[in-house]
This record gives C-alpha cells, sequence and structure tokens, in this order.
C-alpha cells in the first residue's frame, strides 16, 4: 500500500480557508481552522481535500463535480482527497447529510476563488478589464472570441499564489454549470465495476499479520477460565496477545487467525438477568429519564376537552441492525513511533484523537486513513476495530489487519434505538386538527437522538412535543435519519388514522392542515405523478401515502402494494424530495431508491431478536434485509427549486416510506398495524 | 494443487478445507470478491465455477480445483468491459459497491445459461445477493439493458 506523498510540494496556487461554510444558514458545528482546501499545480491540475469520506453516498463525485464547475476545468483534471487526517482539513465525521450543504459548498468558494486569480492574471497579461474575460476547460479568453486563449497552465508559469477565500465569494449560477445538475456517470465507477475499488479488507501492508479478538457469546460475560493451548498448534499461529479481559490471536493468514480463535478454550460467565425483546415497550417507559419538552403552547386540556374527536395512538420501533455490506475493518502498521491505520470509519479525525487518547500518544503520532467504505448507515463510527488492529500491531512489532465477521459486525456493531411513542390528537368533525401531543421514548443515552423530526409540521393552535431518552438493552448507535424515521412512522399513521375515522382522502386531509409552502408543492407533485386520485379509487391493491421532514429537505411518498396471507409486496412507490438545488440528480435518485429499499426492511421484516444478552438472529439468513424480489417500481420526483440552497438527500427518503407502507397496507386489509415490523403482525 | 483462474494456471500450497475465498483473496491477491457473511448468505463473495455463480466463501478450494473459475479481474477483457460492467457503469446500479462483483458475477452466470433472461428470471438469479444499500431497482434496469446488448450481439 503506497501512500501519497506531498501533495502540495509542486503547487503554484493555494486556496485555504475554513473547511465548512453555510453563508447565513446556520452551521450545525464550528466551521474549523482555516485549512488547504484546494491546491493547482504548474500543469493546471487540481487537488481538493476534504475530511469527508465516501460510503456510497457519491461525495467524490459530487465535489469533484462542483469543483470542476467553479473553475471551469475537465473533470479529469480534479484530484479530491478525503479522509485522510494527515492530509486533510479536520472535519467531525461524515453524517446528518451535511456535506453538499456545508462542505460542498465551500469547496465550490475555494474553486471560484481560484478561478478569479486566474482571471486576474490574465487580466494583467492582456491589460484588461477581468470582467471581459470568460473561462472554458481550463483556458481563459476574451469574451466571445475562444481562439486567443490561454491556458490555466499557461497562466500560473513562475506564479506562486496564495489565497484566502473571501468573505463575499460568490458563486455561480445553476444556468452556468456544465456538470452539476446532469446525469454523468459516477466518477469512481470504473474501479467499483472491476473489483480494484479498495475496502480496508482488502488492504496489504508487507508483513502484515492478520488478528482476531475473543468476544464473549452474550453482552455481559465474563470469562472466568481462559485456555489458549489449542491456538498454539494452529499452522501459520504467531502469538496471542492478552490485556486484562482482551484476548486476540495473530496468523500468517486470516483463515487461520479464526482457527485460533476457534480453538481457545473459555469458561464464560454470562448475565442471564438482562432483558429480552419479550420486555418491549414496557421497559422504555420504566427506564426513561428526563422529558425533554421540545414545544409546548396552548392548553392541551382545554382543546380535548372542546374536540369534537379525541384519538389515542402507541406506536412501536424495534431495533433494527445498519448491517453494512462491509463488515468493519482496520489495518494497523507502526513504523518509528508513528501509527498509520486504515480502517472505512465514518470519522477518521474521530478515530485518530481517540486512538491517541487510549493509546497515550499525540495527535499527530497518529495518521487514519478511510479507504472505501462499503456501507456505513451511521455505524462504523466507532473505533474497536481500529484500536483492536492498533494493539495487536503494537504487541507483535508487525503490520496487523482485523476483520470483523459478519456475527461480530450483527452484535457488537451499534443499532438503531428502539422507540416507543404515544400520540393523543383533537380534532373537529370537518377534519381540523387543534390539538396534538406527542411524547417519544428512544432508547440510547442522549434525548437528543430522538428529538430529529419530533414536531410536527401540520397546523395546530395547542401542542406539547415531548422525547426522553430510555435505558438500552442493546448498544444503540447512530442510523439513517436517527429518531426522524420512527418520529415520523408514528406521526404520519396517526395522522392517517384521524383521517380514516373521518372518511376523508389522506392527501386531500394532510393538505388541510399543512400550510408549509415546501411540504405543500412535494406532497401535491407527488401525488399528481402517483396519480392518487385515480389509483385510490380504481385500484384493488392497497394504496397510501406519508410525508416528512429531515436534514433541510422535503419528501412525500405514495405506495402502491397488496397483502396476500403473510406476505406484503409493495409495487410502486412514488417519492418526492424537495433538496433544493441538485447537484447531482442521479446521485439523488439513488440515494432516495436506496432510503426506500433500506425503510422497507424497518417496516416489513427487520427486527433485531434478543434473549437475556443474548442475539437471536445474527445471520442474514434470520434477520431479513430486503432482497431483489422486494424491490417495487420507484419513480423519484425532484421538486425542489434550483434557486433555494441544496439540502440533505442521503436520509430524507427513508423517513415517510414506513408509516406510507403501513397506511397502505390498513388501506387493503383494515388493518391498523401500530407496531413495527408489519409482517409478523399481519391477521 | 493447481487452480485455473481468469484463464490463468496457479500453483498453491494450502489446505484443501480452506474457502475459495481465502485462496483468491490471500494466496492470489484477487480481492475484487468480497467476505460479507462467510456462511453463503450474501453473495459478496460469489464467482464462476465453469459458468456457474458459487458462494467462494463456503466452498473448499479442493472441490473447484480442476474447473475455470473466474472472479470479478477477469471478466474485462483489457479495456474492454464485459456488458454487464458497461450497464453497471451507465445505470450506477451502486453506491458503496461492495456487493457489486457479486451481482456482476450472478448476471454473468444467467446470461451464460440464458442470453434473454426475463424480469423473473433476473430477480431469481440475483436473490442470493444482498444491496443494503438498495440499488435493486438500478441492478434490475442495468441487467435488462446488458441483456438486451448481448442479445443484439448473439443475433448479428
Amino acid at each position: 500500500m503506497t501512500i501519497t506523498s506531498d501533495l502540495h510540494e509542486d503547487a503554484v496556487l493555494v486556496v485555504t480557508g475554513p473547511p465548512q461554510w453555510a453563508g447565513e444558514l446556520e452551521l450545525p458545528e464550528p466551521a474549523g481552522p482555516e485549512a488547504t482546501l484546494l491546491t493547482m499545480n504548474r500543469q493546471g491540475d487540481t487537488v481538493a481535500f476534504s475530511g469527508k469520506v465516501e460510503y456510497g453516498q457519491s461525495i467524490r463525485s459530487g465535489f469533484t463535480l462542483a469543483i470542476a464547475d467553479e473553475l471551469d476545468v475537465p473533470l479529469a483534471s480534479v484530484q479530491l482527497i478525503l479522509g485522510d487526517t494527515d492530509l486533510v482539513p479536520y472535519d467531525r465525521a461524515t453524517l446528518g447529510s451535511q456535506s453538499t450543504m456545508t462542505v460542498g459548498i465551500q469547496l465550490r468558494r475555494a474553486a471560484a476563488t481560484a478561478r478569479r486569480a486566474l482571471i486576474a492574471l490574465a487580466a494583467e497579461r492582456w491589460a484588461v478589464d477581468a470582467t471581459s474575460l470568460s473561462t472554458s476547460e481550463g483556458h481563459i479568453f476574451p469574451a466571445g472570441e475562444p481562439s486567443q486563449r490561454v491556458s490555466y497552465a499557461d497562466l500560473l508559469q513562475g506564479q506562486n499564489l496564495r489565497l484566502l477565500i473571501p468573505e463575499e465569494m460568490t458563486i455561480k449560477d445553476a444556468e452556468d454549470f456544465v456538470f452539476m445538475g446532469k446525469n454523468l456517470p459516477r466518477i469512481d465507477a470504473l474501479a467499483r465495476v472491476t473489483g480494484q475499488a479498495k475496502y480496508s479488507q482488502d488492504i496489504v501492508v508487507d508483513g502484515m499479520l492478520h488478528g482476531k479478538v475473543l468476544r464473549p457469546p452474550s453482552y455481559g460475560a465474563s470469562p472466568q477460565q481462559i485456555d489458549t493451548a489449542g491456538s498454539e498448534r494452529v499452522p501459520g499461529f504467531v502469538m496471542v496477545v492478552r490485556d486484562g479481559d482482551f484476548v486476540g490471536v495473530l496468523c500468517e493468514r486470516e483463515d487461520a487467525s479464526e482457527q485460533a480463535l476457534d480453538a481457545i478454550r473459555v469458561r464464560w460467565r454470562e448475565n442471564l438477568d438482562l432483558p429480552s425483546d419479550s420486555d418491549f415497550p414496557g421497559i422504555l417507559k420504566e427506564t426513561a429519564g428526563e422529558m425533554v419538552i421540545l414545544r409546548e403552547e396552548g392548553s392541551l386540556a382545554e382543546e380535548f376537552a372542546k374536540a369534537d374527536h379525541v384519538l389515542d395512538g402507541s406506536y412501536f420501533i424495534p431495533y433494527i441492525a445498519n448491517a453494512p455490506m462491509e463488515p468493519s475493518a482496520a489495518v494497523a502498521s507502526w513504523e518509528d513511533g508513528k501509527l498509520t491505520v486504515w480502517s472505512g470509519d465514518r470519522s477518521p479525525f474521530g478515530v485518530r484523537d481517540q486512538l491517541a487518547r487510549d493509546l497515550d500518544m499525540r495527535e499527530d503520532q497518529v495518521r487514519v486513513i478511510a479507504p472505501e467504505i462499503g456501507g456505513s448507515f451511521g455505524t462504523k463510527g466507532t473505533v474497536s476495530v481500529a484500536y483492536e488492529a492498533a494493539l495487536l500491531s503494537k504487541a507483535a512489532g508487525r503490520p496487523v489487519r482485523v476483520v470483523h465477521s459478519r456475527a461480530e459486525e450483527f452484535m457488537w456493531g451499534t443499532v438503531r434505538p428502539a422507540t416507543l411513542i404515544e400520540i393523543r390528537s383533537g380534532f373537529q368533525a370537518d377534519g381540523k386538527i387543534v390539538a396534538w401531543e406527542c411524547t417519544a421514548y428512544h432508547t440510547g443515552d442522549l434525548a437528543i437522538r430522538g428529538q430529529r423530526g419530533a414536531d410536527t409540521p401540520y397546523n395546530t393552535p395547542t401542542v406539547r412535543i415531548a422525547v426522553a431518552d430510555c435505558k438500552s438493552p442493546l448498544k444503540s448507535g447512530s442510523y439513517r435519519s436517527l429518531g426522524c424515521a420512527g418520529n415520523h412512522f408514528a406521526r404520519e399513521v396517526h395522522i392517517d388514522e384521524i383521517a380514516a375515522s373521518l372518511h376523508m382522502d389522506p392527501v386531500e386531509f394532510r393538505l388541510m392542515n399543512l400550510t408549509h409552502p415546501r411540504l405543500r408543492r412535494v406532497l401535491s407533485q407527488t401525488a399528481d405523478r402517483f396519480d392518487w386520485d385515480s389509483r385510490r379509487t380504481e385500484s384493488s391493491s392497497g394504496i397510501g401515502v406519508a410525508i416528512g421532514y429531515d436534514a433541510g429537505s422535503y419528501v412525500a411518498e405514495c405506495v402502491e402494494l397488496v397483502v396476500q396471507r403473510k406476505v406484503v409486496r409493495v409495487q410502486r412507490v412514488v417519492a418526492g424530495i424537495d433538496c433544493g438545488m441538485v447537484v447531482n440528480p442521479e446521485g439523488v435518485r439513488n440515494q432516495v431508491e436506496g432510503s426506500i429499499i433500506m425503510g422497507m426492511g424497518t417496516a416489513l421484516r427487520e427486527e433485531v431478536e434478543f434473549d437475556a444478552g443474548r442475539l437471536l438472529n445474527p445471520v442474514f439468513s434470520r434477520y431479513r434485509v430486503p432482497r431483489i424480489n422486494d424491490a417495487p417500481q420507484i419513480e423519484v420526483v425532484l421538486a425542489g427549486d434550483p434557486t433555494t440552497p441544496s439540502t440533505g438527500a442521503g436520509e430524507p427518503g427513508i423517513v415517510p416510506i414506513a408509516a406510507a407502507i403501513d397506511n397502505a397496507v390498513y388501506n387493503t386489509t383494515e388493518a391498523r398495524i401500530r407496531d413495527l415490523p408489519i409482517v409478523p403482525r399481519l391477521p | 494443487m493447481q487452480l485455473l483462474v481468469n484463464g490463468e494456471t496457479y500453483e498453491v500450497d494450502v489446505d484443501g478445507e480452506t474457502t475459495l475465498l481465502a485462496v483468491l483473496r490471500h494466496d492470489l491477491g484477487l480481492t475484487g470478491s468480497k467476505y460479507g457473511c462467510g456462511e453463503g448468505d450474501c453473495g459478496a463473495c460469489t464467482v464462476l465455477l465453469d459458468g456457474r455463480a458459487t458462494n467462494s466463501c463456503i466452498t473448499p478450494v479442493d472441490s473447484a480445483a480442476g474447473q475455470a473459475i473466474t472472479t470479478i479481474e477477469g471478466l474485462a477483457n483489457g479495456n474492454d468491459l464485459h456488458p454487464v460492467q458497461e450497464a453497471f457503469i451507465e445505470h450506477t446500479a451502486f453506491q458503496c459497491a461492495f456487493c457489486t462483483p457479486g451481482f456482476i458475477m450472478s448476471l454473468v452466470a444467467l446470461f451464460g445459461r440464458n442470453p434473454r433472461p426475463d424480469d423473473r428470471q433476473i430477480r431469481g438469479a440475483l436473490t442470493g445477493n444482498i444491496c443494503r444499500c438498495g440499488t435493486y431497482v438500478r441492478i434490475l434496469q442495468a441487467a435488462k439493458a446488458a441483456a438486451e446488448r448481448l442479445g443484439r450481439r448473439g443475433g448479428e
């Protein structure tokens, strides 16, 4: 594995600035100190730097298109360095569908800064006004006279420009884009279809050993007696590393390390008093911490008393496994007191800082590089596999690779929090909502996880939204649209229940109670594309709708499905998304389609089963993620206005889907299922 | 033991019980086939044995000896991609792409025995492959496009 050496060495143009920018919007975190964001060399080739990582969301393509457009250079002349802590500006993590909004736009501003400086050089050379010059494909020319062009490379001879992004730096309007907004192949496509893309499990370092770590059979189990004699007889065995309860084996081959691990004899003491999934949902309320009130307006008691109707609903969402196709893996290598770790984590800097703390080193003594990442969806934000590789490598004095098994990924990765949501609504006979009380219980350490998307976008004069965290029997972690998807499931099913109780059309009912212009528009456009009015009356299938908001974007989804005995077959989904200006339409469509498929799994069959500290279904044959036979026809409607800023696209598509499916199941079976997953609960 | 991989003969010195996946990845350095589950549940390790799609993670290497083994690395002819690879690029039939080699190999096996599969047959050939990013809609589009291209070639 070679590491790209000093990329700044032959740079003759360097643009610096804070790594993030959000204009008049509020940044979700501090912008960060000024850092090198973009360089050009004498040949006019561009290198740009970002702490974000690529885990399938196509950020490498999105950033490259944006930079090439702002600079007016060919795509092939732009190289993007992502997620290498020695080379890129600090970034906390790739999450929350924030990358395009905050980092992508700053890279555009960096590129625009470079382009402006190049134009100024040409204006000086020709003694003309800069505004009379145009740029295209790495060249500058007087407007309307492209034959008199000069290349960026020519202009940069003998230069050494150091530029800071000016506060007022402007970027191009959508009509001036060459690459953005077009349907282009992903720039990393070739490596991905030829097997050349390198993930953590593919990284090889000279002299590398393969490590495996001893895991308890259940949560909370501790080893009483460990006998590693059997491991030593495995061909290719190198050593056992013990540090308290941490036991690792190292072998020359990966398959040998698996055998050596299996050969360890352990007597475990297990904790059989741990909760089981059958304790849900009661255990959530019993262990609830402090209630955080997100919004409270008006007197609920008065409105409930006056309302024509009051409806109560209780909704439950079980634990969901992220289950990315790539199990966690890391390679660690020590050289002259410096630790280099390759690990497909969504927070390379988080891993670096944690490793430095755990190993009592300075941060600059640790370099973390994220190779290609085979899916995250919120997991791979934990340090364990990198730490295991580092510890084993230090003990062995040789580089070490650790690849988690699928069972380890299921059992020791994190799960989406389980959630109980209680909603009481008051409404009038004409369909007007007058009171809304929502109390949500999300497992995990921070109620903040459950706050996302908990508030109702529907008009109501009185409202109370409260969220509590509660004890989590399993390790809760992040997930696509964390908290938000569960909150939307409860709200959008409840809204459907109100509409059904009044015999009102669910789309019409929603529009009647909504004034938010972007939500109204995305719902109307989606329903139109779906042909809602005629499908609702003519189709013998189940028809359902739900809407939502997340990451600054607005979504609506309409679903058509059939239920045959214990099978739900989703036939067609129309999804509308308003994520403002779209950089990469194929990228947005791909993300929304993927969000729908993933959300179908949470709606229909996925559920982490556990009993007294043991995971009961840590295999794909028993943890049923969507397969190709489950895939419906999906149409994505891009409903955003190109003049509004770009907002998140990787997550919002998952927000309405479970409710839309649930509502469609009700539409065809008249069974109202309030606990997920749906399939085991079909009548 | 001798193995015929992507048209080349390799001599490997491993226990016959070693999985084909381990030999491909470790001994031959062909890392395009992925470890996803180790139990034949996910299809990320799919390779061809005499043209049949096979989960290499549960195949002992000695049972593959004597058969023609094809991995994702052996599909393209120089810079000429296989029509399935081309179709995957054109339809962006991937996100993280960890599962992509397995899906492509399963489709190549299908087209080998049935050059004009219908939608149901395509889905049937891919039920053993999981894409957690959920790009199934695109994979189906790419498969249909590749089928059309291969059908045209066959008719020439």
